[in-house]
C-alpha cells in the first residue's frame, strides 16, 4: 500500500514541476477521465477491503473506464448532448457506493474484534 | 477476522504505474484549471485597478479646482489693491466685476427662488406611458426659459451654474448639466425678484400648471439670501474669435 501513495505523490510531483499543462479545450476530457480512474482506485480499496481484488480486473478497469469516459465526453460534445455528465453521475455514484462498502465493511470487522476480545 | 491481502509484486509494480500516470494527469489538470481562474482574476483586476485609477484622477481634479480657487482669491487680492491705487482702475474692476457675474465666474448671492422638481410619485399603470411621468431635460429648460424671461439673474441646477455654454440634456435616465450627470430630484435656485420669478413660473397655463398635469412634484420656495456657486468647468474657445475692428 505504502509503494502505492508514494508513486502517486511522484506523479503529483511530476505533473506539478513538469513545465507542460493541459491545453483548455482537452481540459474537460481529462477531467472526466480522472473522475473514471478515481473511481477504479476506489473500487479497488474496497474489494482490497473485501478480499478478492484481482489486478486485471483493476488494470482493465482502470483504462478501459478512462478511456471510455473520455470517448463519451468527447462524443458528447460532437453531438451537442452534454453525455459527460453520464459519466459524471455514473463514477460519481459509484464513488459513494464504494465508499459506503468500505465503510461498512471496516466497521463491521472493529465491532467484531472488540466483541471477540470482550468474550476474551 | 483480518482479510488477508494478496500482494502479487507484479501487479502491484503497475499499479503504481497506473497511479504514477494518475497523479501527473491530476496535478496537470489542477495547474490548467488554477491558470484559467487566473485568466479571469486577471480580466476582474483590470476593471478594479481602472476604477482605482479614476478615482485617484477625481481626487486630483478637486485638489486641482482647489488650487484653482486659492490663486482667483489672490488674484482678486492683487486687482483690489491695483483698485485703491487709482481711479480708472477701480472703474475697470467694477466693469470686470459685471462681467464675471455675467460670465458666470464669481460666487453671488442674493435674494431669489429655489424651485425643486421630483418625479411623480404615482404608480406607474400598464396602459399609460411611464415617461409622461418622469421630469424630462424640456422641463427643466422650460423652467429655466421661464425664470430668465422673469429677469433672473444667475441660476444653477444642483448646484451647476448655467453658463453660455450650459447644456441641459437628456443622458439615459440622468439629465446632463455642464458634463456632470444628475438624476431627480432637481433643485434650480434662480436669483432675482422673488415675487416675479414665482409668478412667471406659476402663471395660470403655465410650466408648472403644465408639470402639475402629469403630477410631477414642484416645490417653490422664495429666499432673501440664495448663494449660486460659480461655473466650475474651463471656458474655451477654440474657432469663436473677436472680430476684429475695420476688417
Amino acid at each position: 500500500m505504502i509503494v502505492l501513495v508514494i508513486a502517486l505523490l511522484i506523479g503529483i510531483l511530476i505533473g506539478l514541476f513538469i513545465p507542460v499543462s493541459i491545453p483548455q479545450n482537452y481540459s474537460s476530457y481529462v477531467a472526466v477521465g480522472l473522475l473514471a480512474a478515481l473511481d477504479s482506485i476506489f473500487g479497488a480499496l474496497k474489494s482490497n477491503l473485501k478480499g478478492d481484488f484481482k489486478v486485471d480486473i483493476f488494470i482493465s478497469g482502470f483504462v478501459g473506464n478512462t478511456l471510455i469516459a473520455m470517448l463519451l465526453a468527447y462524443m458528447g460534445d460532437m453531438l451537442g448532448i452534454p453525455l459527460y455528465q453520464a459519466a459524471i453521475v455514473a463514477f460519481g455514484v459509484r464513488i459513494f457506493q464504494n465508499f459506503g462498502e468500505m465503510r461498512r465493511a471496516i466497521l463491521i470487522k472493529n465491532k467484531s474484534f472488540s466483541k471477540e476480545e470482550k468474550n476474551q | 477476522m483480518r482479510v488477508k491481502i494478496k500482494k502479487p509484486t507484479g501487479g502491484q509494480i503497475s499499479i503504481a504505474l497506473l497511479l504514477l500516470v494518475l497523479g501527473i494527469l491530476m496535478s496537470m489538470q489542477i495547474k490548467s484549471v488554477r491558470q484559467s481562474n487566473e485568466l479571469k482574476n486577471l480580466e476582474k483586476a483590470r476593471a478594479i485597478e481602472l476604477a482605482e485609477q479614476i478615482n485617484q484622477l477625481r481626487k486630483e481634479n478637486v485638489s486641482l479646482r482647489q488650487q484653482i480657487y486659492d490663486l482667483e482669491i489672490k488674484l482678486k487680492e492683487y486687482q483690489d489693491s491695483a483698485a485703491s491705487i487709482s481711479k480708472t482702475t477701480e472703474l475697470l474692476k467694477e466693469e470686470l466685476d459685471k462681467v464675471k457675474i455675467l460670465a458666470g465666474l464669481t460666487d453671488v448671492e442674493g435674494p431669489g427662488i429655489i424651485v425643486t422638481l421630483n418625479d411623480s410619485k404615482i404608480p406607474s399603470q400598464s396602459n399609460v406611458d411611464p415617461n409622461s411621468f418622469l421630469l424630462h431635460d424640456s422641463d427643466i429648460l422650460q423652467v429655466i426659459n421661464e425664470l430668465r424671461a422673469a429677469g433672473a439673474e444667475a441660476i444653477a441646477i444642483n448646484d451647476q451654474r448655467v453658463v453660455s455654454t450650459t447644456e441641459v440634456r437628456c443622458a439615459g435616465p440622468t439629465i446632463s448639466i455642464n458634463n456632470t450627470r444628475y438624476s431627480a430630484p432637481y433643485i434650480i435656485k434662480a436669483i432675482g425678484d422673488p415675487k416675479i420669478l414665482k409668478n412667471s413660473l406659476e402663471m395660470r397655463g403655465g410650466i408648472i400648471d403644465l408639470l402639475k398635469e402629469f403630477s410631477i412634484e414642484v416645490k417653490i420656495e422664495e429666499a432673501s439670501k440664495i448663494v449660486i456657486p460659480r461655473y466650475t468647468g474651463v471656458l474655451k474657445f477654440n474657432y469663436a474669435k473677436i472680430k476684429s475692428e475695420g476688417s
